[in-house]
């Protein structure tokens, strides 16, 4: 891609417009409901939300799978439902389950998508050589994908997306079921072609990789975004690490006297403070550094901590922060393709 | 920058292709996975030679004569037979296109490539060149395979093989054709209704061989009893082998239906082939429909 097309994208307006987006199964399930969204040419956005949310029929009318019950979604300036094949022609799609073909080697499998994109013959056996080597296969490429790991099948399924240089790629939960190496080195990649200008639109159930990889993102929840900002903003909803201390005896009353205790020892006079079922946990922006200091506070107060650790802020915290409830709360039933990639990527 | 100037650099990169080209496309593609499983190739060709080994080893010496007397002096089992085995190994092929299918929905291509320019009627058009090719391959080998039989049997030479000569080689391949489409089309419908390998094989099996037994494959219909001969004369598997047969025989072999208007091979060839397009038509435009919903966008 060349610097000159790169400024030009990275200046444009939108490259996704949705409005108002409807999507409702026959079933009655409304999969997706009411979605306004902006993206901007060359950012890197994401879905984050549980099973069943509706991440995947969101992106699924996006790149014309899907014909949205109501409203507009404009990609790269066509309209998904009157000029859909340019839509095709102008973004790269990976599904949720790995996509490659497992009778043709992974060079074919490059070869195969260049033809369908209609990617000039001339430039072909370089382009397939610079995309092996991207994604890291190029000592296999004359090899089939059915003796490939989970992670390699990926990385393939990634370069077939990537052969006609769409200026906006999909990506449906690109690292669910892969072991963390194989996730750093994707995330690598997905990195690597969003620097190049690359507008890269992302679902995921993990808040790790939508504050790793992107500029800004929706939490979405049963088919509604309920939040669109970048990931520190929503972080700062919880209000910083969360720090879990596990009691020996923690009945109700315990509980609400450590509550008390963490409250006047001064540590956290800003900071949500709540009992749970082990003990008590504080939300905080210095939870790291004021551990020890509540450790021997607790001490102090006559306490047994049997349990005690700090941990970054999760889906659930976010959704728990925004929504009042846990995200795991949500039923399943309406991305079904969450189940084909389970088996998928057991098989 | 406005829309129209994102369309213009987008329009730049990348153009889909014309028709034509997608179907070279994708007849090129399950060609090359034909070749790449040869276990797929093997077992469409095991069936069929086994049927034809068997057959005409165990049956030939008590069919022999009956064949003889109903055909003429030079026909044996093996080259009564032969016909059908060429329908056999086409509905072996056919059985695999619905089993492809499905394995391109499981694997994700299906939608993959959906989400490519590539044009709708192309990704089938080309699908089904590809295993009309197949079919065409197998027949071939099924006609060598069949002469080396009959002249290990009988020493008979390729003339009393096959009586109508290159045309009639030709015309073999291009019935084989027009009979595999109906199957073709069938097992498209049992892959996209039952969404399962297994059960499209099933669905497959089920009608393949009784109908088989049902027709003029493996005996002269007289020989049947009344109500199968019923069954043949509904059965497209009698008119196909009926016209392979006649243009192998060089003679009227149809007696389902009784048709005199033309001369020769002619009073099968032409019935059989107004019949099998009519079941072509009629499965042919259920599978087209079906194929049509599974490829729409529309919410179902």
């Amino acid at each position: 891609m060349s610097a000159e097309t790169t400024e030009r994208r990275k200046a444009s307006s939108t490259a996704i417009t949705a409005r108002n987006v409807e999507l409702t199964y026959s079933d009655g399930t409304r999969a997706v409901r009411d979605i306004d969204l902006d993206i901007p040419q060359g950012e890197f956005f994401g879905f984050l939300g549980p099973n069943g949310a509706g991440k995947t029929t969101a992106i699924k009318t996006f790149v014309t799978l899907l014909q949205p019950t109501a409203g507009s979604v404009t990609v790269n300036g066509f309209d998904v439902g009157e000029d859909p094949r340019a839509v095709r022609s102008s973004i790269g799609y990976m599904a949720q389950e790995t996509s490659v073909d497992e009778e043709l080697t992974a060079r074919e499998n490059i070869q195969y998508a260049c033809e369908i994109y209609g990617v000039p013959r001339s430039g072909r056996v370089e382009r397939i050589d610079d995309l092996l080597a991207l994604v890291d296969l190029a000592d296999v490429a004359d090899k089939q994908p059915s003796g490939f790991s989970g992670g390699m099948k990926k990385r393939l399924d990634v370069a077939t997306a990537l052969v006609h240089e769409p200026p906006l790629v999909f990506l449906d939960e690109p690292t669910t079921g892969l072991d963390p190496r194989a996730r750093l080195c994707l995330w690598e990649h997905f990195r690597e072609i969003n620097e190049q200008g690359t507008t890269m639109f992302l679902t995921t159930q993990y808040l790790e990789e939508a504050d790793e990889l992107c500029d800004r993102l929706s939490v979405i929840q049963n088919g509604q975004l309920i939040a669109t900002d970048s990931p520190n903003a929503l972080k700062s909803q919880v209000g910083g690490d969360i720090l879990g201390i596990t009691l020996e005896d923690p009945t109700a009353e315990q509980r609400a006297h450590a509550q008390r205790v963490v409250r006047e020892s001064g540590l956290f006079e800003e900071d949500t403070i709540e009992p749970t079922d082990e003990g008590v946990a504080i939300a905080s922006e210095h939870a790291r550094r004021e551990g020890t200091d509540l450790l021997v506070a607790l001490r102090e107060a006559g306490f047994t901590v049997t349990g005690f650790d700090v941990r970054s802020p999760t889906l659930d915290d976010v959704f728990l922060a925004i929504t009042g409830e846990t995200a795991s709360e949500e039923t399943a039933d309406e991305d079904q393709p969450d189940d084909t990639v389970q088996t998928a990527v057991s098989r | 920058m406005s829309t129209t100037e994102t369309a213009r650099a987008v329009e730049q990169q990348a153009a889909g292709n014309s028709f034509l080209v997608d179907v070279w496309i994708t007849l090129k593609r399950w060609l090359r996975k034909a070749v790449r499983n040869s276990s797929v190739v093997f077992e469409a060709l095991i069936t069929p030679f086994v049927f034809l080994i068997l057959f005409t080893q165990v049956f030939g010496q008590l069919a022999g004569g009956p064949i003889q007397e109903l055909f003429g002096a030079d026909v044996t089992y093996v080259t009564f037979l032969t016909p059908s085995i060429v329908i056999l190994s086409a509905m072996v092929v056919a059985t695999h296109s619905g089993m492809g299918l499905i394995d391109d929905m499981n694997s994700g291509m299906f939608d993959k490539i959906l989400v490519s320019p590539t044009h709708r009627g192309a990704m089938f058009l080309g699908k089904a060149l590809a295993d009309m090719i197949r079919i065409i391959i197998e027949t071939g080998m099924i006609l060598v395979l069949g002469y080396v039989l009959l002249w290990i049997d009988s020493g008979g030479s390729v003339g009393t093989y096959i009586q109508t000569g290159l045309g009639g080689v030709l015309g073999v391949f291009a019935i084989v054709v027009v009979f595999a489409l109906w199957f073709t089309a069938f097992s498209n419908i049992a892959a996209l209704v039952t969404q399962d390998a297994t059960s499209a094989a099933i669905w497959a099996y089920l009608v393949q061989y009784p109908l088989f037994f049902a027709s003029s494959a493996f005996v002269p219909i007289s020989v049947l009893p009344k109500w199968m001969q019923l069954v043949a004369t509904i059965n497209p598997i009698t008119y196909g082998v009926d016209a392979v047969r006649a243009l192998m025989l060089g003679q009227d072999v149809l007696t389902v239906i009784d048709v005199t208007a033309f001369s020769g091979i002619w009073n099968t060839v032409v019935p059989a082939v107004i019949v099998l397009g009519v079941f072509n038509l009629v499965f042919g435009g259920i599978a087209v429909f079906l194929l049509r919903r599974v490829a729409s966008s529309r919410v179902s």
